[in-house]
């Protein structure tokens, strides 16, 4: 099956891998002239289309929320068939999300706690095209009077020593691998897709990510209607997490210090990759450069010869996100609970060598792409990064991304009679990561944007 | 014998619920109102009742009917299901329940048709035993054992990671000792109360 690409956003396709961006949330002031302002924005989006020659030197998407499209003045009938997450929005998922005490959406920034309609996301070669294509929406909103900017948030890769990197603020390097699926012109990347029977990975179906198409029950995921107006798209879980990078070096020290493997292998137990992005499951005892560049063998790993987790911990960060074939029917209970990442650093960097503060404000925009919110990105959160009892590990939660209450929480590093790979308790773990903000978004395809904005979205 | 799983038994009882037509509001209504304010968890008042692993009450208004080709059928009478998954013997499980919880008791099963009251636990054992059903198949969702060894175990799982993260990395002499004062201490101490929290000694419960 060949998809068309001409008709899907580029952000959803692929991540852009650009070294900046800019993500803008705008209120719609009414529907009449918030159309012209979606179909201005349209004739700008950047597809999926592939970049022949070279990459642009921009890129725009859109999103809109459920409210953003009332506002746009679509029908009952419509907005009644969207999923009912999607409706709520994110803050009033908090509970399920584990989003409480600290994280609780009170306490996030107070712009997510308001009516928000748009989501424009510009990624940018430079600093120059990502102010210029910033201004040209604040341009399209004013001369349309359709809506207006309310909120901006700068993101881009972390510079080391002046060259941008793909590490995030507690230094581990970010991005590895999202999942393949049908339809999109590329190379299967071992461990990517899903697994098959005879070891190999193959791609998942179309319809996990993108609307319209058969999932991985062959079924069609939950599409509102008209039909026209959900293929092609998605939804999108927008995430501001504030990085705690004081708390992380800290508790990494002290603990370190105990943990016989040291400190940096602490850090590769806690998220199951090496700082530079090794594999723990396929180099457990130092980091291997050869290894993390080399994309046939970065991602291609499986944990079923592992189930004690004395290589890769049960409960570290990515074999919690993605357990590939860890809970047995060879990976098939996985298939329909992944996602597709886009992420960039915000705020600034502190080196290892200068003091950190939690206060500053450095963290990472998360974002989560899939054809239903509540089956994959809301379970993830809620079963196995806020939970243990997939992984057999009672209320044990994700060391680095969960929420963290009174500070009893703990993290089992398993091990071996290996003096170097003992057994370890981390106790008393600290918040590493807060909740700031955060949205639900539905991406619709071009056609979509097309109908939307000259208002002839008819349900029936 | 399908009420029992290993050790542990699934009682299964429907008690009728009363009807009468002159009172304010129904019996059904006011025990359902009555049910949905009980306390739960840590905090019901059946975790007072001795071998009590699970228990749940529902009041049930019919059988729904699901569409053709079922047949509809309806009950004669409104019922309360009470289930307790519980280890030990039944009679001596529900006469404790009328000898520890008579309040609730009397709160609950008063609104049920023939209650004798608890004054004579028998009687009400006896009772509660002719409304029973026979479970068939039931899924125990707990190791066959009391309700006391499993609390011990769980305590004593919460500790024994405390200990491991206290004293990991230390040398065997000192291991061995203070593994021994561990033990003792585990030993000798009484498993916990019944619907109690289990926290790492010394932190708070925020509850």
């Amino acid at each position: 099956m060949k998809l068309n690409l001409f008709d899907i956003q580029g952000f959803v396709a692929r991540g852009y891998s650009f070294p900046r961006a800019c993500y803008l949330l705008a209120e719609i002031l009414n529907y009449k002239e918030g159309r012209k302002f979606v179909g201005r924005v349209t004739e700008r989006v950047t597809s999926a289309e592939r970049w022949e020659q070279s990459k642009p030197l921009s890129t725009l998407n859109i999103g809109f929320t459920w409210t953003g499209l009332r506002k746009l003045g679509l029908p009952d009938a419509t907005l009644l068939s969207f999923p009912v997450e999607f409706y709520q929005g994110m803050r009033f998922r908090n509970r399920i999300l584990g989003d409480v005490g600290k994280n609780d959406p009170a306490n996030w920034e107070p712009i997510w706690n308001q009516d928000m309609h748009v989501w424009l996301a510009v990624y940018a070669q430079t600093e120059e095209e990502l102010a210029r294509r910033s201004d040209e929406m604040g341009r399209l909103m004013q001369e349309t009077g359709g809506a207006r900017l309310i909120y901006t948030q700068q993101a881009g890769l972390i510079c080391v020593d002046g060259k941008p990197t793909s590490k995030e603020h507690f230094g581990y390097t970010d991005g590895f691998g999202n999942p393949d699926f049908e339809g999109v012109e590329r190379d299967t990347i071992p461990g990517q897709g899903k697994l098959m029977p005879d070891g190999k990975w193959a791609p998942l179906a179309t319809g996990e990510f993108i609307l319209g198409y058969p999932d991985e029950a062959r079924e069609l995921p939950d599409c509102p209607v008209p039909y026209l107006l959900g293929i092609n798209g998605t939804y999108m879980a927008y995430r501001k997490l504030h990085q705690n990078v004081a708390s992380f070096r800290k508790y990494l020290d002290e603990k370190g210090k105990q943990y016989p493997g040291g400190r940096e292998k602490l850090a590769a137990k806690f998220v199951g990759r090496w700082l530079d992005g090794t594999p723990v499951e396929l180099s457990p005892d130092h980091p291997d450069p050869d290894l993390v560049g080399d994309p046939a063998r970065n991602t291609n790993f499986t944990y079923g010869h592992d189930p004690d987790g004395t290589r890769c911990p049960l409960g570290s960060h990515i074999r919690r996100a993605n357990p590939r074939d860890a809970f047995g029917f060879n990976g098939e209970l996985i298939n329909r609970r992944r996602i597709m990442r886009r992420g960039l650093p915000y705020g600034e960097y502190t080196p290892d060598d200068q003091p950190a503060r939690d206060e500053d404000d450095h963290g990472i925009i998360f974002m989560a792409l899939g054809a239903s919110l509540f089956r994959q990105f809301e379970f993830m959160q809620q079963q196995w990064i806020e939970y243990g009892n997939d992984a057999h590990l009672g209320n044990d939660k994700d060391p680095l991304v969960a929420y963290h209450d009174a500070g009893i929480d703990k993290f089992v590093v398993q091990g071996t009679a290996d003096p170097g790979n003992t057994p370890f308790v981390c106790g008393g773990l600290p918040n590493f990561v807060e909740t700031r903000g955060g949205e639900y978004f539905f991406l619709p395809s071009l056609t979509a944007l097309r109908l939307i904005a000259d208002g002839t979205v008819d349900p029936r | 014998m399908a009420n029992q799983n290993g050790k542990m038994y699934g009682l299964t009882i429907l008690s009728p619920i009363l009807s009468d037509p002159k009172i304010k509001i129904s019996h059904d209504t006011a025990l359902r109102m009555y049910l949905q304010n009980l306390d739960r968890h840590e905090r019901s008042p059946f975790t007072k009742v001795p071998g009590t692993h699970i228990c749940r009450l529902v009041v049930m208004d019919d059988v729904v009917f699901v569409g053709s080709p079922a047949k509809e059928e309806h009950l004669k009478s409104k019922y309360l299901i009470f289930n307790s998954n519980l280890y030990g013997g039944v009679d001596q499980y529900l006469e404790e329940m009328a000898r520890k919880i008579p309040g609730v008791v009397d709160d609950i099963w008063s609104h049920c048709v023939g209650y004798p009251g608890v004054t004579d636990p028998r009687a009400f054992a006896a009772y509660m035993k002719k409304c029973q059903v026979e479970t068939t198949f039931f899924f125990a969702d707990v190791n066959d054992k009391t309700v006391e060894l499993t609390l011990k175990a769980l305590w004593t799982k919460v500790e024994f990671t405390a200990f491991i993260e206290q004293n990991q990395g230390r040398s065997t002499a000192e291991l061995q000792r203070e593994f021994a004062a561990f033990w003792e201490r585990v030993r000798t101490s009484p498993p916990p109360e019944a619907g109690a929290r289990l926290l790492i000694e010394g932190q708070a419960t925020g509850a």
